[in-house]
């Protein structure tokens, strides 16, 4: 495979260019990715900035969790203590959970992408800004609100995963349940606008010659960790909404006496539950990768086999979400199939951990701050494995179920799995960042402090947990034998927590934000392309990348690519742009014009937060208007994006020229709008596998559903709707200047097709009179949902029309809103006959 | 689309079977189903494996490309068969 695009590879030959630049270039560099100052920061997207905020903030929630893992610990040091009411040491433990694995883990690893994939891929800037900067102020505005929730008693206390019947309306009548259910989903979103970020980002704004066998692990780490987040997080969206809706509504999804099953809710959340701990691995095992290479000075032992093993882990993650519920009363077959498929992913997980052994064995490692960390987190993360695969063994499950063994277990995991890596990679990546780098003198003490607090407090909830102490519990009676492991436990806890104290000194002493240039450089002498020097608009100019370490291979490089000797030494267009290139062999296909700073991002993001709050304590107008303007605000933000510019082609250096502008599969935009689509079909797939479910678990409440003859027609006009988008597309690319109008039409359509299938529906079933009828009509108000957005769309294609800015060349609003038309037809055709057909 | 069915198709084979064990099992019990689809992912892998094995590499990519395809597939055929086994040894 010589070129992917037609490109000639043979041109690379060109670059390092020899003639000098001129100085100009670097000043209006300068000048367009220009630093914000005072208020400017609420409004920047540049990665540099959105990156610190985002690992900032995401690092407070691990601070403020751990600080409620402290409360716990001093409540359960002996027997029967009285530092935590029952009750709010519920709420704290539900906190503790839900804050760790949705504000701290997934946002931290996603950060970590913002922050260092535009610096290892030698792009300007990811290809999505704005949804960087809106998906980081929905995640701040929304996590601190649910956060809150905390000091005036209103903090969810359902345990993080909140099974019903537990948490339904009868057992928890609250609105703590519902600051868990609206707050998970929101943040959900902005954890998947992430994602899209991460894929196009690193699908498609590689260097030029950055082929996939070139692309650093951690790259690779992000791409498999975004698009299982891609599928895994529709999954918990569709259930916190369903739950929500069952609550509020009486709809009775999840209420074995009405036809629903509780049980469904255990495989919605944990079909996310499982990938999640993989989701959060991934991205830290990619960190490792990259971290253990430079800290044993010698090439990566095995770079095919740990990619193997990325995308197998993604995989099989998907595969054995029913092992948490072995004690719920499976199907033996089932249980057997998800008992093996837990044994599996420890290969995938161990051809990593041998690897990291082998580079570190064949080099020669110093156990500096990063070295250290990386050291402790294979052996803690190893420990965790090892009891990962015996409660894989259903029978020891069974027995350790729900005790403090898989409190232990679950701890060696994410701690070794996640947070040594992380301190690993702040040690190893902060001089990216910072003026100054961190104290390795003060690293090892934390380092120590951390590894042995670690371990003294877990490891002895094993032998807890074997001794019966059931997880949850606020207090127990003296002489039950786990008073010693528990007061253990509690000072290896404060063993940890000064550890990171110290490690938060350090930083005071030692952090200090460098985003534009001065940062203290590259400290450990790693050979990937982060290290090259930097600004706000990252590298100079954009290298031809040879190899996986370009800085240990060609010494000059820097040098090179400071003096704007490869791709794009100055701005082409006069405008922040960057250049994308092909998925596998990263040849270069145009010029992509990236936006600049706006608030439109935050004002959405602000009112989404609004939005989902106010749905939360049922202030129902006030949700409204936070929607409406939401809605308004992130028009706004879209008309000021795909404005024609002067020039249809640029040089981008060394006389090759691009074009900067692309429509059709080819544009990021339409990789962004299938990845959406994706997540959409998953939410949908998901809402049907939930009405099968129920129709296989509670036959005895099924009613015969509408006849699939009557459903004909809505069907048919759902066709439709999907062929008047596809005939848009074509009629525009053969000139006509009636194109616009079938797509708009099919966008006008399709809720009226919507509306007329809920009133054929309501002549058989009632959403709230059993599960099924639930199921149904959730469907269909899925259905309703896609195909409003869908009129925003045709609404926003029509003024663009109106306005002149749909040309023959420039028509990407266009093709997205075909797309996006076009898939709401397919989806309610597809969810028009499911419905009829289950159970007929 | 080619490269990348390459690189994850003995994925997609296993996904085929872990997913269409599931559904057996939940929907369908039966040892028969889960024996036919095994093998017929077993049949899927193995000729995987020997296309990418014909498939002649030049290039640097290409080759990288089917050493993982057909690492993947390897990876994929030990899962199909440890994953049928429950229900072939019961």
């Amino acid at each position: 495979m010589r070129s992917e695009t037609g490109f000639d590879p043979d041109l690379y030959q060109r670059f390092p260019t020899q003639e000098e630049r001129p100085a100009e270039e670097e000043e209006e560099l300068r000048r367009i990715w220009c630093a914000p100052h005072g208020w400017e920061y609420l409004t920047v997207v540049n990665n540099n900035y959105v990156g610190i905020f985002y690992l900032g903030t995401a690092f407070l929630f691990f601070l403020l969790a751990g600080v409620l893992a402290l409360l716990m610990r001093v409540q359960l040091a002996a027997p029967l203590m009285e530092v935590l009411p029952q009750a709010t040491y519920n709420q704290v433990f539900t906190m503790h959970g839900t804050v760790m694995m949705f504000l701290f883990a997934v946002p931290m690893v996603e950060a970590a992408g913002v922050l260092l994939l535009p610096q290892m891929l030698a792009a300007r800037d990811l290809p999505f800004p704005r949804l960087s900067a809106y998906a980081f102020w929905a995640y701040a505005v929304g996590g601190l609100a649910f956060f809150a929730s905390l000091f005036v008693g209103l903090a969810p206390d359902g345990g993080w995963f909140m099974y019903p019947p537990y948490t339904s309306k009868a057992y928890s009548p609250g609105i703590n349940a519902d600051f868990w259910l609206l707050g998970i989903g929101f943040i959900e979103i902005s954890a998947i606008a992430g994602a899209i970020e991460i894929i196009v980002g690193v699908l498609r704004t590689r260097a030029p010659g950055m082929s996939l066998d070139k692309m650093p692990i951690f790259a690779w780490a992000m791409l498999v960790f975004a698009v299982m987040i891609i599928i895994a997080f529709p999954s918990v969206i569709l259930a916190t909404l369903l739950l929500e809706i069952e609550r509020a509504f009486n709809w009775p999804f999840f209420d074995a006496a009405r036809g629903g099953d509780p049980v469904l809710w255990q495989h919605l959340f944990w079909f996310f539950g499982h990938p999640e701990v993989y989701i959060i691995f991934l991205p830290a095992a990619g960190m490792m990768s990259m971290i253990v290479p430079t800290v044993a000075k010698a090439e990566l032992v095995g770079y095919r086999l740990i990619v193997l093993a990325m995308i197998a882990t993604g995989f099989i993650s998907f595969g054995v979400w029913a092992h948490h519920m072995f004690t719920v009363g499976l199907p033996p077959m089932t249980t057997g199939f998800f008992s093996a498929a837990s044994m599996a992913v420890s290969l995938p997980a161990g051809i990593q951990v041998f690897s990291w052994i082998a580079t570190l064995a064949i080099g020669r490692p110093r156990f500096n701050a990063p070295g250290l960390f990386v050291l402790g987190s294979i052996v803690i993360f190893v420990t965790g494995g090892l009891t990962g695969v015996m409660v894989a063994l259903v029978p020891f499950d069974w027995q350790a179920h729900d005790t403090y063994f898989i409190v232990a277990h679950l701890h060696y995991v994410l701690i070794g799995g996640m947070v040594f890596p992380l301190f690993a990679a702040m040690y190893y990546w902060i001089p990216m960042v910072s003026s100054r780098a961190m104290s390795e003198r003060l690293a090892k003490w934390v380092f120590g402090l951390m590894f042995t607090g670690m371990n003294v407090a877990f490891m002895p909830m094993h032998l807890a947990g074997l001794m019966g102490m059931p997880r949850r519990v606020y207090t127990y009676l003296p002489g039950s034998g786990w008073d010693m492991l528990n007061l253990i436990s509690t000072v290896g806890a404060f063993l940890f927590a000064f550890g990171v104290l110290l490690f938060l000194i350090d930083l005071a002493r030692n952090f200090r934000m460098a985003p534009g240039g001065g940062n203290a450089g590259n400290v450990y002498g790693a050979g990937s392309l982060e290290w090259l020097p930097t600004e706000l608009y990252s590298t100079r100019s954009i290298p031809v990348v040879k190899s996986r370490e370009p800085l240990w291979d060609d010494p000059k490089i820097s040098d090179n690519v400071e003096q704007g000797r490869y791709f794009l030494p100055r701005s082409a267009t006069g405008l922040r742009e960057t250049i994308v290139t092909s998925p596998l062999l990263a040849e270069p296909q145009y010029v992509q014009i990236m936006p600049g700073p706006s608030v439109w991002p935050l004002v959405a993001a602000i009112f989404t937060a609004f939005f989902f709050l106010a749905l939360t304590v049922q202030a129902y107008m006030f949700g409204l208007a936070s929607g409406v303007i939401t809605v308004m605000a992130m028009l706004r933000w879209l008309s000021e994006t795909d404005r024609p510019i002067a020039q249809d082609e640029v040089d981008i250096g060394a006389g090759i020229m691009v074009p900067t502008y692309m429509t059709g599969p080819r544009s990021h935009g339409w990789w962004a709008m299938v990845i959406l689509m994706i997540v959409m079909a998953m939410i949908s797939a998901m809402a049907m596998f939930g009405l099968a479910f129920l129709w296989s678990n509670q036959p005895t409440f099924w009613t015969p559903p509408a006849l699939l003859g009557e459903g004909a027609p809505i069907a048919l006009g759902y066709g439709l709707v999907v062929a008047a988008a596809v005939s848009s597309r074509w009629l525009h690319r053969i000139g006509n200047n009636w194109a616009v109008a079938p797509v708009l039409l099919a966008g006008l359509a399709a809720p009226l097709l919507t509306w007329l299938d809920i009133r054929m529906w309501s002549a058989v079933l009632a959403p709230d009179a059993s599960g099924q009828g639930a199921a149904v009509f959730a469907i269909l108000s899925l259905q309703g949902t896609v195909a409003a957005i869908g009129i925003l769309f045709a609404a926003y294609l029509g003024w663009r029309a109106l306005r002149g800015l749909i040309t023959p060349t420039r028509n990407s609003t266009l093709d997205l809103a075909c797309l996006f038309i076009g898939y709401c037809g397919a989806q309610g055709l597809v969810g028009t006959i499911f419905t009829r057909a289950v159970g007929a | 689309m080619k490269s990348w069915l390459i690189l994850l198709g003995g994925f997609i084979v296993w996904t085929v079977h872990f997913f269409g064990l599931y559904l057996i099992a939940e929907f369908a019990p039966s040892a028969t189903l889960v024996i036919a689809l095994t093998i017929l992912c077993i049949i899927a892998d193995l000729w995987l494996l020997r296309w990418l094995r014909a498939m002649a590499c030049s290039e640097a990519f290409a080759q990288w490309r089917r050493s993982v395809g057909m690492a993947g597939a390897v990876l994929s055929l030990l899962a199909v068969l440890w994953q049928g086994l429950p229900v072939m040894l019961a």
